[in-house]
């Protein structure tokens, strides 16, 4: 009998919605919402990887082109450039041979651009300090960094509760605005099973529409999502949106057990999105900035300049000599496995090397403090469900700030190895031999654990859920003390 | 049965209902008499556990509302001032709806047009919807939930108000009905021509309290009329 009340109560909410054109109005925009987010995602997602695919197709080609070269210049058939000398360590471990260090996008990447609208998916590794190429610009329209790109977690995060309030504003105010609640509740009927559920067909179909739509075209235009760990997260994103749905429906139920009108529901509604969504991660951000001042590209541009202007001064005399190939062309070309490398060049591998280790303390600092901020956003970020469910997502579309700092520290080590692979070969004169090539580090991705990204998720759905708990359980208590008159 | 025992309800300093004391019994009807504001709504409001008395117990067949009031109200019918269903529904929609809430059972077509026909509705407006009725045709889909319910008490809150003197009378005729299967009815009611004509006992309120508690077969229309407006001058 009980459970035949709330169906029945259900099954009369859909018809009722249905009628009044509500259910296909908010459905029918809130699919298009999402149906246009994903394939968003899809097409920028398709054409980071195809960017990616490009570089390294093109790193395989000019790596090709290199040995090749040095197999001319070694059989003397070619006496190369001067800044495209395949036998110079110099040019090599610089430019001629950098080898790009790259985060692959991930099965579920176009659900979240999240950190990738902020830091760069690839760099290309050279000897050249890491404050050059890591540190030294930003790569993304101010608007989109203010905005945030139009992709499937906006749509969930920031567009799904408006939608949520658009059906449950008048959960209870409109019944009993239409003196229909009377009547209901003169039947054996509890107040708690009629709201719940009127939530349950209208959480049902949106969270429906919310996880299925992105899903199915993941699975199907994206075929790397149908592996067990993709499902896992794919399974993980739908606990996550399920969470953060319930989340706005028990603050809609709290909304409603205070007896107010349907005009005034709407407007505690949308004050609490207003608060919870943008006012808080606002002050969250400011308040972070106070504890953790965010490190200054002010300053360390100004201490790179500086300490490239020290560097400068130190190898004046070299970077002052003349490049001594212009009059003995011969000096390009490699003599029982040595190479002269030039003045200059040596000049500017010491320098960055010099402006590396100098500013190795500030980059640590830049690194530790950014860490620091991003472990104060995790710590108070439960003060927002916004804010949970936001890094929840990105980090599931492997776009989080933690696989991006992951990444940063292998370039970090990478790079290192590169460094110390060509110091050597730069500073004794030892040419470039097709052994070498063989040995230069290459770059090898390894992807953050499934467990360590489960266990993260895992604080973040509990954060959630708990939440749900505390205002589902503050909604339905009041409800009890709500009644039909 | 209904029960309202040394029954007083209070919303903050308004004393809305003071120490009410009445039984309807199985095969009774009892109009309750008084002026707005005089509690009678609030009575009906503590039958259906929409509010809780302040002191004192209020009984449905024995067993006090606010122990289970799940229980107590499936043994009520409730119809009123205006009955309000959903608009975008028909008819039968709404009925079929709470009829089955009511019951726990599924009413096939016939029986929910049977049960319309029986309130007064006319077939051929059973598939309308309902923002296109009128008040009285609500009304009447409102009786024929009740119908379904096949209760043991009714509870009316001023039922005939805003019906045509025919409708009223056909409802008067249904209560007889009901009346004679031996339920026991409770309607409040402005109308003391109405309350004299159905009424087996008659009871008039003023400021929370039961004034008078009579029965009608002693009273004649004039004596009615002259008693309400004692008490009421009073």
């Amino acid at each position: 009998m009980k459970a035949r009340t709330f169906w029945l109560v259900f099954a009369h909410e859909a018809r009722v919605l249905i009628a009044d054109r509500t259910l296909p109005l908010v459905l029918t925009l809130f699919a298009l919402l999402i149906g246009y987010a994903i394939t968003n995602g899809i097409v920028e997602i398709r054409a980071r990887d195809a960017a990616v695919a490009s570089i390294l197709t093109k790193q395989n080609e000019r790596n090709a082109r290199n040995i090749d070269q040095l197999q001319r210049i070694n059989a003397g058939i070619e006496t190369p450039a001067p800044f495209s000398n395949a036998a110079d360590p110099a040019n090599v471990g610089g430019g001629l041979g950098g080898r790009f260090a790259y985060v692959p996008t991930s099965a579920l990447a176009p659900m979240a651009f999240g950190q990738s609208d902020m830091i760069p998916n690839y760099y290309q590794v050279t000897y050249r300090s890491r404050v050059n190429f890591m540190y030294d610009s930003e790569i993304e329209n101010p608007w989109n960094l203010l905005s945030g790109r139009f992709d499937v977690a906006f749509v969930i995060v920031y567009l799904l509760p408006l939608f949520i309030f658009a059906m449950s504003y008048n959960l209870l105010s409109a019944e009993r605005e239409q003196g229909t609640l009377r009547m209901l509740l003169s039947q054996p009927l509890t107040l708690t099973k009629l709201v719940l559920a009127k939530v349950s067909i209208r959480a049902g179909t949106i969270l429906t529409c919310a996880i299925l739509i992105p899903v199915a075209a993941l699975l199907i235009f994206r075929p790397e999502t149908r592996d067990a760990v993709s499902l896992v997260q794919l399974a993980a994103w739908a606990v996550l949106v399920c969470a953060y749905g319930l989340f706005w429906f028990a603050v809609a139920v709290i909304a409603n057990a205070f007896s107010r009108s349907s005009a005034a529901n709407a407007l505690v509604l949308v004050g609490s999105w207003v608060v919870l969504v943008l006012i808080v991660p606002v002050l969250l951000n400011l308040a972070v900035s106070v504890a953790s001042p965010a490190p200054s590209r002010t300053e360390l541009a100004t201490q790179t300049r500086l300490i490239t202007v020290d560097g400068l001064r130190r190898y004046q005399k070299l970077f002052s000599a003349d490049y001594r190939y212009s009059d003995k062309p011969d000096l390009l070309l490699p003599k029982d496995g040595r190479f002269e490398v030039q003045s200059r060049p040596k000049a500017a591998f010491m320098l960055q090397r010099d402006v590396e280790a100098d500013i190795q303390k500030l980059l640590d600092r830049f690194d530790a403090q950014l860490e620091g901020q991003q472990s104060l956003v995790d710590r108070w970020g439960v003060i927002s469900p916004a804010i949970i469910v936001h890094e929840g997502l990105a980090a599931l579309a492997g776009n989080g700030s933690q696989r991006y700092l992951h990444f940063q520290r292998q370039v970090a080590t990478f790079h290192a190895t590169w460094k110390q692979f060509f110091e050597p070969r730069i500073l004794e004169s030892r040419a470039m031999t097709e052994a070498d090539f063989a040995a230069m580090p290459t770059w090898k991705w390894q992807e953050e654990t499934l467990r360590r990204q489960l266990s993260d998720l895992s604080v973040r759905a509990i954060q959630i859920l708990a939440l749900v708990l505390v205002v589902a359980g503050i909604g339905f208590w009041r409800l009890k003390k709500s009644s039909a008159v | 049965m209904l029960e309202a025992l040394n029954v007083s309800k209070d919303f903050g300093a308004n004393r809305a209902l003071d120490k009410v004391t009445l039984r309807v019994k199985p095969g009774e009807i009892y109009c309750l008499l008084g002026a707005n504001g005089a509690g009678k709504t609030t009575l009906i409001n503590l039958f259906l556990d929409f509010i809780e008395p302040t002191s004192g117990e209020v009984r449905i067949n024995g067993r006090k509302v606010a122990d289970d009031p799940l229980s107590t109200k499936r043994d009520i019918a409730y119809i009123p001032e205006q009955v309000m269903l959903y608009g975008v529904l028909s008819g039968i929609e709404n009925l079929k709806y709470f009829a089955a809430l009511a019951t726990g059972e599924r009413h096939s077509r016939e029986q929910l047009l049977a049960l319309l026909t029986e309130a007064g509705l006319p077939e051929a407006a059973a598939d309308g919807r309902v923002s296109t009725y009128s008040k009285g045709m609500r009304q009447k889909v409102g009786i024929a939930i009740a119908l379904a319910k096949n209760a043991k008490a009714l509870l009316l809150d001023e039922p005939t108000s805003g019906l045509d003197p025919k409708a009223a009378s056909e409802f008067s005729q249904l209560l007889a009905k009901a009346r004679d299967r031996g339920v026991a009815v409770l309607t409040t009611t402005h109308d003391l021509f109405h309350a004299k004509q159905t009424g087996t006992r008659i009871g008039i309120m003023k400021q929370g309290r039961l004034v008078a508690d009579l029965s009608s077969q002693d009273l004649s229309h004039t004596d009615l009329e002259t008693l309400y407006l004692q008490h009421m001058a009073a």
